[in-house]
């Protein structure tokens, strides 16, 4: 492709001329010898398909053209060579004074026209040179021209331009395709108000008369637009004035951008920003953040009401020191510096702070640094508070409530240790009442050792000293003193107090103790003793001497019931508890829970049993079914206080085979 | 007057007492005395030995006083042999209150010259 160039080069113009007339063709090499500094002929061809070929490749500037060759004619020539796509100026060398033609091929882009025999040699420089130039501007304007059809072609924001009624006289592609139409031309004459809601037209069009008022253009304006078809699109919008030659506004320009999507992106962020923003400043507990300074950069409502200030705009870019007092400020600062020197959150940090009120407040707090991720500095905390107030004075509560109930316990044990003293003297009382009702066995003990010491007394006294057997009496009545201080002495051992001495104990040592010692009992009648203790019992925390007397009390008891002989069985076994009635009876219920181990003593006679009627009261104090003297002394009251202090049970039934049963319980 | 020394049974199991009782009783020169420590074997020595008294403890292992009792004033051979209990165990309030078994009796430890008058009037012919 050659480039059109302009006479100001001082190159020579290169002419390729296409003549098949040689005389023609000698004629015009002769005019243009005259001017070779200016134009050199380049070449010369006789037919179209070789004018082709030349304008190609040899380098031509300007194209003397002959209407009349061996493969074309007339118009269609020029058309013809004009169709191969270059832009060299073509001056049309004719035989026929054709104005009509003439100003045809003119207006198809000839730069002129030359009626053979018409012109001469300056006429022909002068047209060339005419040619070339005006060529030249036109290429320039035609370059002019494509460069704005194709900014307004290929450009996908809207461009417009519309006359001083804001009617389209011109827009781009981009346009059309917005308004749905087909081609450019269906906008033409056309408004706005063809083609948008009225809410929107009417803005555009006032705007438009504004420019045309003032001149001023309005720059980068959002605007909302809503189509016929109710399709909502947001539009970046450039209006300005349209200026003719004089520089008078004869119209309006725009182009606008859409900027749906982005704008869509903007309110999905400002939603998401909101929302965020809606959360911190709904949360109760007060959110602040603050600079390395300690400024407040933003915050929630709970922080700023917390602060007692009327808005948050007191309290955006003060400091703590504006609200708290010096030393309260001070914790605070610290606190901040070294979590944003740090770069570590202070997690759960109670504080203790007066309020705007002046009450005490408990605060728990949260400081954590924000990190800038361009520079992972930390250049901002952001703090979160909780008032835990409430908490702490229910807190303080609980623990006086606490001290309260310790103390109230510590009542309860003293009243249970007094409690435990007043049954251990009950025993103690309930052994000097067997005591009193042992009297007559006693007497009986004590009264023969007197009567053998009176008798001896009198006796020696009658005979005078010196008599025979004196030494024998002596022996008899020092013997009798030493049973009656034996008798004596054990009665005190009985009747000595004693208290509750817990150890571990093993339950069949117990039991085999009592039965050694209420043995005696079982001689003269036919008794007979089964006992059945299962081995491996596990031991028990008990007290060795009050439960040996429960259980000599209980077998005694037994032995008693069967005056004329019979079969007393002891039995002892472990067992768990499996639930409430289920294997146990009702007081034991009481006494135990489910899964709990215990140890179960049974004390079986073959008596006559107990007459129903007195089986309630067997525990009673001061019941007894026997004569005075009879038994150990101590009363079925006072053996079930001692199974009580053990935490056991005990309970007498009759058997239904015959006899009584006494069954004791001790949890393991 | 000189009269027929009276016999005298002592039952009770406390030996010690029986023997210095009986040393005692014989040591008057007034009464036979016999001892026996079984309340079982009573009647049988009763028969035997024909007392014109018993001195009679009550609480004993086999056989108790009152079953002694019972027996010497059922037998035909004994109905006229006088009974005087003597026990250990009676209170004194009980021994204000009277006899036991309509039998007179004496609370131990008894010095002799109480035991020889409750024996004196208790033999004394009505």
């Amino acid at each position: 492709m050659v480039a059109p160039s302009s006479l100001s080069t001082t190159q020579p113009v290169k002419i390729l001329l296409v003549e098949d007339n040689p005389g023609d063709a000698r004629l015009i090499s002769e005019l243009l010898a005259a001017h070779t500094d200016q134009f050199q002929l380049q070449g010369q061809v006789d037919r179209l398909i070789d004018a082709e070929h030349a304008v190609e490749h040899d380098g031509v500037d300007l194209v003397l053209l002959d209407l009349s060759l061996p493969d074309s004619k007339g118009f269609e020539t020029f058309e013809w060579l004009l169709s191969r796509g270059h832009t060299l100026p073509i001056l049309v060398l004719s035989g026929m004074d054709d104005e009509s033609l003439a100003l045809r091929m003119v207006h198809a882009g000839a730069q002129d026209y030359l009626v053979k025999g018409k012109f001469d040699g300056p006429l022909l420089i002068r047209a060339m040179r005419y040619a070339i130039e005006r060529n030249s501007a036109e290429q320039e304007l035609a370059k002019e021209k494509n460069l704005v059809r194709a900014l307004l072609e290929t450009m996908p924001d809207c461009i417009y331009f519309k006359d001083c009624e804001s009617r389209f006289v011109r827009v781009n592609p981009a346009m059309v395709k917005l308004f749905n139409l087909e081609r450019p031309e269906d906008a033409i004459g056309k408004t706005d108000f063809d083609f948008f809601l009225p809410e929107h037209a009417g803005q555009a069009f006032a705007d438009e008369q504004e420019i045309l008022r003032t001149g001023t253009p309005i720059l980068g304006k959002v605007e909302k637009e809503t189509l016929p078809d109710g399709r909502i699109s947001w539009a970046l919008t450039t209006k300005l004035p349209l200026l003719d030659h004089d520089g008078r506004i004869i119209g309006t320009m725009g182009m606008s951008r859409d900027i749906t999507r982005m704008k869509q992106i903007e309110d999905e962020l400002a939603a998401e920003r909101n929302m965020l923003r809606s959360v911190i400043e709904n949360i109760p507990d007060p959110i602040f953040v603050k600079d390395a300074d300690g400024r407040y950069l933003l915050d929630n409502a709970a922080h700023w009401r917390s602060l007692g200030v009327p808005t948050r705009e007191d309290v955006i870019g003060h400091k703590s020191s504006d609200f708290f007092p010096p030393e309260e400020a001070a914790a605070f600062k610290y606190d901040d510096d070294r979590v944003i020197a740090s770069g570590q959150p202070m997690e759960n940090h109670e504080e203790c702070v007066l309020d705007a009120n002046g009450r005490r407040r408990w605060l728990l707090t949260t400081k954590a640094p924000i990190f800038y991720p361009q520079t992972g500095q930390v250049e901002r905390l952001v703090c979160i508070r909780r008032d835990i107030t409430q908490m702490k004075e229910a807190e303080e509560k609980l623990r006086a409530a606490n001290a309260e109930l310790s103390l109230a316990l510590s009542n309860l044990k003293e009243a249970s240790e007094q409690l435990r003293s007043i049954q251990l003297q009950l025993i103690e009382a309930e052994k000097m009442k067997s005591i009193g009702r042992l009297a007559a066995g006693v007497a009986h003990e004590v009264k023969n050792p007197l009567a053998i010491i009176t008798m001896g007394v009198d006796y020696l006294e009658s005979v005078g000293p010196g008599a025979e057997n004196t030494t024998e009496i002596l022996t008899e009545m020092r013997g009798a003193v030493h049973r009656a201080d034996n008798v004596i002495r054990g009665l005190l051992d009985f009747s000595a107090p004693r208290q509750l001495e817990v150890s571990e104990e093993s339950l069949t040592d117990i039991l085999l103790h009592a039965l050694m010692l209420v043995r005696g009992e079982m001689s003269g009648q036919d008794y007979k003793l089964v006992t059945d203790i299962a081995p491996a019992l596990p031991p028990l925390r008990l007290d060795r001497m009050k439960v040996e007397q429960v259980f000599v009390n209980l077998m005694t008891n037994a032995i008693h019931a069967m005056e004329h002989g019979g079969t007393l069985t002891v039995r002892a076994f472990a067992q768990q508890i499996t639930g409430v009635g289920a294997n146990v009876s009702g007081s034991a219920s009481e006494a135990f829970h489910a899964g709990d181990q215990v140890v179960v003593a049974e004390i079986d006679d073959t008596g006559s049993g107990i007459p129903e009627a007195k089986l309630s009261k067997i525990f009673d104090p001061f019941f007894t079914t026997k004569p005075t003297g009879k038994g150990t002394g101590l009363g079925l009251t006072v053996t079930r206080t001692i199974i009580d202090l053990h935490g056991g049970t005990i309970e007498i039934n009759n058997r239904p085979e015959g006899g009584a049963r006494a069954t004791v319980m001790f949890k393991v | 007057m000189e009269t027929q020394p009276k016999r005298i049974l002592i039952v009770d199991d406390e030996a010690g007492f029986t023997r210095l009782l009986k040393l005692t009783l014989e040591g008057t020169k007034r009464y036979i005395v016999k001892e026996e420590n079984d309340g079982s074997q009573a009647i049988m020595v009763a028969r035997q030995f024909r007392p014109d008294l018993v001195l009679l403890d009550i609480v004993m292992p086999k056989m108790d006083g009152g079953d002694v009792a019972r027996q010497i004033s059922g037998d035909p051979l004994l109905k006229s042999v006088k009974i005087i209990f003597l026990t250990a165990i009676v209170s004194q309030k009980e021994a204000h209150a009277g006899g036991i078994g309509g039998f007179p009796f004496m609370a131990k430890p008894v010095s002799l010259a109480a035991l020889t008058e409750m024996i004196e009037a208790t033999l004394k012919p009505e």
